[in-house]
């Protein structure tokens, strides 16, 4: 303290508080402290990012720790380490994380995709070829139909750990108050519309399908389409979409909707989630994947309810689609050869346990059906038990890989169901409207095959 | 230690004999500077966090952009989409749809209210607090407490309607009702905010205007169209701006949309901003997605300078 008690101006000038200096001294060090972490960061080790929407952190514990423990199982044994980045479910499916990701030129090494969004990838350049890192014989362990729509001339490009067909569940309790027993379920659609109308009620909707717009309910869509024989594109590139199937699937739905059977809007986060739907009694039956048997299980351990195929349109064959998602690794990624490889050692290398991976996946963390051969095998006795087993013997086996189609066929196909289904247009209008969309689109078309 | 109790203490130099720094600038300059300088990290951060990306914006509107860092130039190719894209007029019109429902509803009710709780009392206060809460929850809290409330057939409103008579509506899955309840939320969710807006602006007109009318024989309506309203004109003029602005491109009605219908049923809710948003995030056209950005801003700019005009600024005078 500097006082001068002869000089009381000289007091009275001295400043008690941090001069300039001082301040500005303490704001380096401050920004030095606060930026520690960042600046220790940036000289760790670099590791390979692996974004993905289950872990770390990840809302089921099951599939958070399958992850988790695929990862430290790599880095126990490789030098270039893998690290988990969770990005929450809405932000990963619909959202603009990964698009301004890449956008920006700073996608992750590794990542998950559906079907879905295969071409969006494969055609902007950035899925790396994971054959060259994989054994003839685990490459042949991949289901073709499974496999088809990740890879292009011969190529793989992603590997699925998943399979995800499509089916209907019911209640049990429902279909008792309605005094309809299990040999009730329904086998054809005209099947379908009459037993969920004697299901519906005052509170409840005799059956459920998608409603809102999206890849997932064009992808509930199709096996309909299938089923009644129709599809998306003939082998030459042109639009099939302008056909009598379409117009038959397309007014199953709307009849649906229009004879009160169906709600126009599912609860929870949409026709995939069957607790807030089925569990709650909302619906009776209802149109989801395999992935439910898990959800119900989890959400509502004592609902009771039975699972059973897609019903048939008249003269039909029975169909399902197989969802699922897979690993894929990142072509201008920080170090592709190694997330090539970790890609194929954690799903395409029986040989480093991949198997072991795919059946803990599908029968502990989740209820699927195993994408390989293999695990198919290794899990039969998980895939022989309870509703899995109704899967695996019953429903799996019509199941066509999802397609894999650009954006704009996409939007064509949803504006079409939209429309019928919702906004009560003919279906041979929208048919038409749509198949001229796709037409428009294809003739232009530079990209890898529409599948 | 010594030495520095002999040095001359900070400060003291304002005491000290003046030395010749050259011309000084007069107080007139300085203030100018001083003002400068304030505005100087505003008007920055604005040109680096929002004029640049504009600019870029309007750029890549002239590109076809991969979402991959490729970018071809095709002059406008993408300005002549748009006039031949049927969902992006579609988006126009629901788009007016909305800002002509919205706006003058948020003005009618935000001004109500705001005359309905001016009075001091504690229970306005109570009442101003209950009409603001909305803005303090989340909107993905709102949007997913609304779906369930206007679920089909067991939501509360067709509970109600039920109790009366009226069969199930699907106030988000028709698209005859979905455009309309996404409306009613949106006011619902914004009013405590323009209401607030309004508190201010009334709290600004002098009471002696009021008294004199009274005494001149002048009813509540009265003294409403010819006190209230004309001098709530910067208010008004505020609160038209925003709430327009707001109903085109705000967080909020694009969360509303993104949450409760995808843009659905049937397009019946795809908002300009939404289709922008799936057109550039969903369907890689990041450059398409910038033309139609571009031109959202050019007409909100032409609407904004219009109502400037109108009101002059929502100026009393042309001061």
């Amino acid at each position: 303290m500097v006082e001068d008690s002869n000089n009381p101006t000289t007091t009275r000038n001295v400043r008690r508080g941090p001069n300039r200096r001082q301040i500005l001294a303490a704001g380096v060090a401050g920004a030095a402290i606060t930026g520690f972490p960042y600046v220790s960061r940036g000289l760790a080790a670099q590791t390979l990012k692996f974004w993905q929407f289950y872990a770390p952190g990840g809302g089921v514990p099951s599939q958070d720790k399958w992850f988790e423990d695929v990862v430290k199982g790599w880095n126990a044994s490789h030098e270039v380490k893998v690290e988990l980045v969770y990005v929450p479910n809405n932000a990963y499916m619909d959202g603009t994380k990964l698009p301004t990701a890449f956008a920006s030129g700073a996608g992750p090494d590794l990542f998950i995709i559906s079907p879905g969004d295969f071409l969006r990838y494969y055609n902007g350049g950035v899925l790396l070829d994971l054959t060259p890192f994989m054994e003839q014989s685990a490459r042949d362990d991949f289901l073709p139909s499974v496999i088809a729509n990740r890879m292009v001339d011969g190529k793989i490009y992603g590997l699925p750990y998943e399979v995800e067909p499509m089916a209907m569940y019911y209640s049990v309790d429902a279909f008792n108050e309605v005094g309809l027993t299990e040999k009730d379920v329904p086998k054809t659609w005209e099947d379908l519309l009459s037993v969920a109308k004697k299901l519906t009620n005052q509170k409840r909707y005799g059956v459920l399908f998608e409603t809102n717009p999206g890849y997932y309910q064009n992808f509930t869509w199709y096996p309909f389409l299938w089923e009644a024989g129709g599809d998306f594109q003939t082998k030459d590139g042109k639009s099939a979409f302008n056909t009598p199937a379409t117009v038959s699937a397309l007014k199953f739905w709307q009849d649906a909707i229009n004879t009160g059977v169906a709600p126009r809007k599912p609860l929870g986060g949409g026709a995939w989630d069957s607790v807030p739907n089925l569990g709650s009694g909302y619906c009776a039956m209802q149109n989801t994947g395999i992935w439910a048997i898990a959800q119900l299980r989890e959400g509502a351990p004592d609902f009771k309810y039975g699972v059973f195929k897609l019903p048939t349109p008249p003269g039909g064959k029975y169909l399902t689609i197989g969802g699922g998602w897979a690993f894929v690794a990142n072509a201008k990624g920080w170090n592709p050869k190694a997330a090539g490889e970790f890609t194929a050692w954690a799903l395409g290398s029986p040989k480093d346990g991949s198997t072991g991976r795919i059946v803990d996946w599908c029968t502990k963390a989740k209820s699927d059906m195993p994408p390989t051969r293999s695990a198919l095998e290794a899990g039969k006795a998980a895939f022989e038990n309870g509703f899995l087993k109704i899967f695996t013997n019953e429903i799996y086996p019509g199941a066509r890989a999802e397609p894999r189609m650009p954006p704009p066929v996409y939007k064509a196909i949803s504006d079409a169901i939209q429309s019928c289904q919702l906004n009560g247009q003919d279906p041979a209008q929208a048919a038409k409207a749509a198949s001229d969309q796709i037409d428009s689109f294809l003739s232009g078309y530079k990209g890898a095959p529409i599948l | 230690m010594q030495d520095q109790t002999a040095e001359t203490p900070r400060g003291a130099d304002l005491e000290a004999p003046s030395i010749d720094r050259g011309p000084r600038l007069s107080n007139v300059a300085r203030e100018r500077i001083a003002g400068y300088l304030f505005v100087a990290p505003d008007a920055i951060g604005l040109m680096i966090f929002v004029g640049g990306p504009m600019i870029l914006s309007l750029s890549l509107g002239f590109f076809s952009v991969s979402g991959f860092g490729e970018y071809a130039f095709v002059g406008l190719d993408n300005y002549r989409r748009m006039l031949g894209d049927p969902l992006f007029w579609r988006s126009v019109q629901v788009t007016l749809l909305y800002v002509i429902a919205l706006v003058p509803l948020l003005y009618g009710v935000g001004l109500g209210l705001a005359l309905l709780v001016q009075a001091d009392t504690r229970f306005n206060g109570a009442i101003r607090t209950l009409l603001f809460m909305p803005q303090t929850v989340s909107l993905v809290v709102v949007a997913l407490v609304w779906q369930v409330l206007v679920i089909d057939k067991i939501g509360l409103f067709n509970r109600l309607g039920a109790s009366i008579g009226i069969g199930s509506i699907s106030w988000l899955g028709d698209p005859r009702f979905a455009l309309g309840t996404v409306i009613a939320i949106s006011v619902w969710f914004l009013m405590g905010f323009y209401m607030l807006i309004f508190l201010g602006g009334l709290q600004d007109i002098p009471k002696e205007y009021y008294e004199a009318a009274r005494i001149d024989g002048a009813g509540p309506v009265q003294s409403f169209f010819q006190i209230t309203l004309p001098l709530l004109r910067p208010t008004s003029f505020f609160v038209l701006l925003v709430s327009t602005v707001t109903a085109v491109c705000g967080s909020q009605t694009f969360d509303l949309i993104y949450i409760m219908t995808k843009g659905g049923p049937a397009n019946s809710t795809s908002l300009a901003i939404f289709y922008i948003y799936q057109q550039a995030f969903q369907f890689n056209e990041y450059g398409y997605a910038a033309a139609m950005a571009s031109v959202l801003v050019v007409v909100l700019m032409a609407i904004t300078v219009l109502m400037f005009l109108l009101t002059q600024g929502g100026r009393f005078t042309n001061e």
